[in-house]
């Protein structure tokens, strides 16, 4: 009998201790693909709140009330696809019960998920996808951290606007990104602007040549390529081999070391780029964060990166203000008002729940470093994009 | 626009002469064995894959490369029609669902062991570059174009001039007669797949330097070659290069007036129009039954 009753309170001690460790750590979810065709940039955005999880822990946890808590991830991959999205995200909500949710990378797969964060009243904190739209849906539990393609395109209008790029031609891919980007910039530059060929190409097509043939045909002294890395870097080397000598603008998908290992820096001269985060920029917080991010991982740091561990910051921050971990109604609240500075830059959500970080233009040196041309204020030297 | 009208010519040649070895390979097998190889297209990836590790693991040497995917293909494709197709003969539809499996098998193969990122290979002849006038283009393109010229040529030869050659015809023609004076089908039969997949393989070997090889890198070849063998006339060898050869200068010559994405509803139209007013193809021969 004695010894039935100490089983029994070793086992409520135990289940005590056990809740009471449970109350101690707070568990984001995680949606975004690590696996398939985009597992790459996934991992990516996965390194960004992982090194932000370890900060935090590192550092003790972080406090609310009198509380403090430790940080865990419960993460599903949803591989780019939408119905995985959704489902990931159902099961968050539901199952998990977390109480925010980051995360996601393809505009698609997030959109699936924005309903489920407003229909279960969970906090949605995108950090990658850029589709305009997903902010413009009256949601008001869908935040994002990352600037979208409107932020992104402007930049890049202005800065094309300044140059002597005209007639401007455009190869993009024949989707939502690539067709709204060039409808965008298009919009952007005005009537008066010439524009000399547009041009798309499915996913999965390696073949320009009736592209430069079309962009050598209409006098075109820029194009802009709208598309990711490995389409990015082939167009380039056609280009640059058939003998165009244009002014090339790109994404961000085209400013980084990865990209420089494609093609060498002979294809990449003058090229300018728009950056959402130019990983050696002389600015003291993406230099600490680019140095922390090398050293748990060895490589050159990511926008994608820099962008989802600010999104742990704001959803730790947002816990902190609303004063706690478990409701997310108030953890909205406050997100839709906190203020703080990120490795992005200043972040600050507006009504509709977007950031406004800065945008930067980069420009590809002869010797295979980077510089960043806008904006103005920030504008630094070779070695520096 | 003398100057995009030729540059045009130049990228429609080479991406028909690809369409030609493609199309030759699939003529060969549905001439001599009435079997659509729908695989095809993932041989021709096989190939591409195979150049990349030779040039880079075993030779260093381009050429070399080349030839060792030519010669693997042919092994493979011995294999494929000893292992999947022979046990299948005399069943259409079963070859047909075959290949369509072997479609699945390879790609998600070819995956496991590269990985499902593209690859980049560039051989001397992709960075050297010929300039004409205020044009460029690798030499890699003329590569193309002069390899596939000389391979037609001794495909041709092979064909007409040899015994093994006429073994084929003849079996081609009539299996039944073809016995009787004692050719063994079985031995044509992999014979074909043999030259057929080393076609392939070429192919793969030549464009996949130019641009990226990747998984999915034999799909559209692969659906031009058979529009090719379409248009040239079914089991038609001439049609076969008349047909890639036409597809590649008209897909790249229509971009000049028409956007540029819909390049393939060209090459596609022009198939349907021949369907309607020429089902038989341009060398192809009017069965009873067809109109």
């Amino acid at each position: 009998m004695m010894k039935r009753m100490l089983t029994a309170a070793l086992a409520t001690a135990l289940m005590a201790s056990a809740a009471y460790a449970q109350d101690e750590t707070v568990t984001f979810g995680i949606v975004t693909a690590q696996t398939g065709p985009l597992a790459a940039p996934g991992k990516f955005q996965m390194n960004g709140f992982e090194l932000a999880v370890e900060q935090i822990n590192g550092a003790g946890g972080f406090q609310v009330g009198d509380t403090t808590y430790k940080l865990a991830l419960q993460v599903y991959d949803t591989r780019c696809n939408a119905a995985e999205g959704a489902s990931a995200m159902q099961r968050l909500v539901t199952v998990d019960q977390v109480p925010v949710v980051l995360g996601e990378l393809c505009s698609p797969v997030a959109a699936a998920e924005g309903p489920i964060a407003q229909d279960f009243g969970v906090p949605l904190i995108t950090t990658v996808p850029t589709a305009a739209s997903l902010t413009e849906q009256d949601n008001p539990y869908y935040f994002r951290i990352n600037a979208n393609s409107n932020q992104l395109n402007a930049a890049l209008a202005q800065y094309i606007q300044s140059i002597d790029g005209a007639p401007l031609s455009f190869i993009a891919w024949n989707n939502d990104a690539g067709r709204g980007g060039a409808n965008g910039i298009q919009k952007l530059l005005g009537d008066n602007y010439e524009i000399g060929y547009v041009g798309f190409f499915n996913v999965g097509e390696v073949d320009f040549a009736n592209h430069i043939t079309n962009i050598r045909n209409a006098g075109s002294k820029s194009v802009m390529l709208l598309m990711d890395e490995e389409p990015g870097a082939l167009a380039i080397r056609q280009i640059r081999d058939a003998g165009l000598e244009v002014q090339l603008v790109g994404t961000l998908a085209m400013g980084s070391n990865r990209f420089l290992d494609r093609l060498n820096a002979e294809y990449l001269g003058g090229m300018v780029q728009y950056s959402a985060f130019p990983p050696n920029a002389p600015i003291e917080r993406i230099k600490t964060f680019s140095d922390a991010y090398k050293a748990k991982y060895g490589e050159e740091s990511h926008g994608f990166a820099a962008q989802s561990y600010d999104g742990i910051f704001a959803a730790v921050e947002a816990m902190k203000a609303a004063g706690t971990t478990t409701d997310p109604e108030a953890i909205r609240d406050a997100l839709s008002e906190i203020s703080f500075d990120g490795v992005i830059g200043p972040i600050k959500f507006d009504e509709t729940g977007q950031a406004s970080p800065p945008v930067y233009i980069t420009e590809w040196c002869d010797d295979g470093t980077r510089k960043i041309i806008a904006p103005a204020d920030l504008a630094a030297e070779c070695g520096a994009g | 626009m003398t100057t995009a009208i030729f540059e045009q010519f130049i990228n429609g040649t080479m991406m028909g002469s690809i369409y030609v070895l493609m199309a030759l390979g699939m003529v060969l097998i549905y001439g001599v064995m009435h079997v659509l190889n729908f695989a095809h297209g993932v041989l021709f990836m096989v190939g591409g894959y195979l150049a990349h590790l030779f040039f880079f693991n075993l030779t260093g040497s381009y050429p070399l490369a080349i030839l060792g995917a030519m010669v693997s293909l042919a092994l493979i494709g011995v294999l494929l029609e000893r292992a999947v197709f022979r046990a299948l003969r005399d069943n259409l539809r079963m070859q047909i669902v075959a290949s369509l499996g072997l479609i699945m098998i390879i790609q998600n193969g070819v995956v496991q062991i590269w990985g499902p990122h593209a690859l980049q290979m560039r051989p001397p002849p992709v960075e050297a570059l010929v300039r004409i006038g205020q044009l460029s283009f690798t030499v890699q393109h003329f590569v193309i174009i002069g390899v596939v010229a000389v391979s037609v040529a001794a495909l041709y030869l092979f064909l007409t001039r040899t015994r093994l050659g006429t073994a084929m015809r003849a079996t081609s023609q009539h299996p039944e007669a073809a016995v009787v004076v004692g050719i063994d089908p079985n031995r044509v039969y992999t014979l074909t797949f043999m030259i057929a997949s080393a076609l392939a393989g070429l192919g793969g070997a030549l464009l996949g330097p130019l641009f990226l090889i990747f998984p999915q890198m034999g799909d559209a070849p692969m659906l031009k070659a058979l529009s090719a063998i379409i248009i040239g006339g079914m089991g038609s060898v001439p049609g076969a290069i008349v047909g890639g050869l036409g597809i590649g200068i008209v897909e790249s010559l229509s971009t000049l007036v028409v956007p540029t994405d819909y390049r393939d509803t060209i090459v596609f139209g022009v198939l349907i129009l021949m369907l309607l007013i020429r089902p038989w193809g341009i060398f192809g021969v009017r069965v009873r039954g067809e109109h």
